[in-house]
């Protein structure tokens, strides 16, 4: 007979009553543009007050006063772009690749009146350049804002396990 | 193989070349642990990051760890962190607060000042054991200014004056900028990591010369970088984009050195009068409300842009941090920078220079992952036995005596800082320890 303890349910449904298949489809296509290096399609996903943060210290509580990997409103994501299409970023010659992969999704909340929702889920990006292979794995959120039929990103937020290590130069996002 | 002799030491350093050994031979790296870093004053911390009685930070000098505590009665301890029964790391935390430091291993018990206090099963302690005798290992030297910290593992060599003294006012330039007088490092750090020599980033801090190039990347098309700081109405002209390939701003920026291998240099020319935002113009009405508006308007007119502490620290001026470089082995170092908040100005403008810091240095940064890619080519590119030399001698003979200053000054594209770093690093190197 089996005695093991079984490990307790985890709310892995997120908020009742919501079809998580959009938002995973939605965060999916955000990864796949990262891993196609379409960097300013990935950007119009991003609502014009949008932000991209990858904090540096665990559960930081404010991009503001404390010092983060990247922190990026869209005029800082432009001019991180406009450098990643430079034929002179060194730190890209020859250019990452990357594969992202997400799952774990959740819908933590849901504000169906303002049509804004929060999803968490698990991303792990292999990026590979010249004879390196590196990991980055981490909880991502996503508050998404519903703007017509389509979502838009008010915040990209990626929690990196590691956030506080020294990392050799990072160049594209997660 | 190494024989370490003075005259084996100075035939690595000439005039305007230097071997390229200095950058890829474990032997030397290893005698630069010794020679360098297990003597010279090396940045530990700020007085800040430890502010109440029991807070301590752990460091490494060179590869050995170090913690340095705030004592109950308020000073600062810089303690070997290593137990001085078996061996281990004594704290292990970045850093905390606590009373006592406990080794994890058989639970001796050290005061924040290394005193030894307990010893578990004291019964089993041979005949003649003193607890005064295993007290934590101090570092023999410490000296403290305006809050930088700093020590030497040695008990002998130039007083901390000497070594520091040339270098106050650099400080001064960045402590005077805070309304309070004071610096605060507690804005988290910036980590980052590249395979290739130590002295790589520490030239690099006073490097002039790269940045049309190294950073061509960050500018847009009419040779102009993005606005750096809060308040700027646009950023630096780096490159001219018409007749020449450099901007006129940098025939204008001289770089300096004052001996010990200490060096800075003049600050990017930027349009200071235009410099203006509601987030700005209340620091500087802060500042002035402290210090006077003629003192304010002097403090803000940037004067440096780099600053090296030789060897592991530097601090920037223009969008401000402190920079401390860490060598793990002859082509690995890890490097943290630390934003610096000015106590007494508007937590806007803080923010602000938190975020400008973000862009410029973080390891996902628009303009440091250009210097590690550089640094990590330059490991790779000197494995090749083609020639054994490295060039340093731009400007070589074309510096000059700034009287005003007590310094000696070159056109910041030439290499004097450079070759002022080998002139520290060989006189260090030569003598035995």
């Amino acid at each position: 007979m089996d005695t093991n303890v079984r490990e307790a349910a985890l709310p892995v449904g997120g908020v009742a009553g919501i079809d998580r298949q959009p938002f995973e489809d939605f965060i999916v296509h955000e990864a796949r543009l990262l891993d196609a290096r379409r960097f300013r399609d990935w950007m119009a996903l991003f609502a014009d007050d949008g932000t991209y943060w990858v904090p540096a210290v665990p559960d930081q509580a404010n991009p503001l006063d404390q010092a983060s990997l990247f922190y990026d409103d869209r005029g800082l994501m432009k001019t991180r772009i406009d450098r990643l299409e430079h034929p002179r970023i060194h730190v890209q010659s020859p250019a990452s690749r990357t594969a992202h992969l997400v799952g774990n999704v959740v819908v933590e909340e849901a504000d169906a009146a303002k049509g804004e929702f929060v999803i968490g889920s698990t991303v792990i990006m292999v990026e590979s350049r010249e004879d390196k292979q590196r990991l980055f794995a981490g909880r991502q959120r996503h508050r998404l804002r519903r703007e017509g039929e389509a979502f838009r990103i008010v915040q990209k937020r990626v929690d990196l396990i590691n956030c506080d290590a020294a990392f050799d130069a990072m160049a594209v996002p997660i | 193989m190494l024989d370490r002799t003075r005259d084996e030491i100075s035939r690595l350093v000439e005039p305007g070349r230097i071997h390229r050994r200095v950058y890829t031979d474990a032997d030397i790296f290893e005698l630069e642990m010794e020679r360098i870093f297990g003597r010279a004053w090396l940045f530990v911390g700020h007085a800040s990051q430890v502010p109440m009685p029991g807070d301590y930070m752990t460091a490494d000098l060179g590869r050995q760890p170090v913690v340095m505590t705030r004592h109950h009665d308020g000073s600062i301890h810089v303690l070997l962190n290593r137990c001085t029964h078996r061996g281990p790391k004594v704290v292990n935390e970045r850093c905390g607060r606590s009373n006592r430091l406990v080794c994890c291993y058989h639970g001796w018990t050290f005061d924040l000042d290394g005193t030894l206090v307990g010893v578990p099963v004291p019964e089993g302690c041979a005949e003649g054991f003193r607890k005064e005798e295993f007290g934590l290992a101090r570092a023999p030297r410490v000296g403290e200014y305006r809050g930088f910290v700093f020590a030497s593992l040695a008990a002998t060599g130039p007083s901390f004056e000497d070594h520091i003294g040339p270098m106050k006012r650099n400080i001064d330039d960045l402590v005077d900028r805070a309304p309070a007088g004071e610096l605060a490092f507690d804005a988290g750090m910036h980590r980052y990591a590249y395979d290739g020599n130590w002295k790589l980033q520490i030239e690099n801090v006073l490097d002039s010369y790269h940045v049309p190039f190294g950073h061509a990347s960050t500018v847009n098309k009419d040779g102009v970088q993005f606005a750096r700081r809060e308040g700027d109405q646009a950023g630096a002209k780096v490159v001219e984009t018409k007749k020449e390939s450099t901007a006129a701003s940098w025939k204008e920026r001289r770089s300096y050195t004052v001996g010990n291998g200490h060096g800075w240099t003049s600050n990017t020319s930027l349009d200071e009068g235009k410099r203006a935002s509601p987030t700005y113009d209340a620091y500087k009405r802060a500042l002035a409300d402290k210090v006077g508006a003629e003192r304010a308007e002097e403090i803000l007119t940037p004067r440096l842009h780099n600053s090296l502490i030789y060897p592991n620290m530097s601090i920037m001026g223009l969008n401000i941090h402190v920079r401390v470089i860490r060598p793990i082995a002859v082509d690995r170092t890890e490097v943290n920078i630390y934003p610096v908040r000015l106590v007494g100005a508007p937590p806007a403008m803080n923010s602000a220079n938190i975020r400008l810091l973000n862009v410029t240095h973080a390891a996902a940064s628009f303009v440091q992952t250009d210097d590690l890619e550089a640094f990590a080519r330059a490991q790779k590119g000197l494995r090749s036995t083609a020639t054994d030399w490295v060039d340093i001698s731009r400007g070589l003979g074309a510096e000059e005596p700034d009287r005003e200053l007590n310094a000696t000054r070159e056109l910041a594209t030439h290499e004097m800082v450079v070759r002022a770093q080998y002139k520290a690093w060989a006189g260090y190197m030569r003598e035995a320890v």
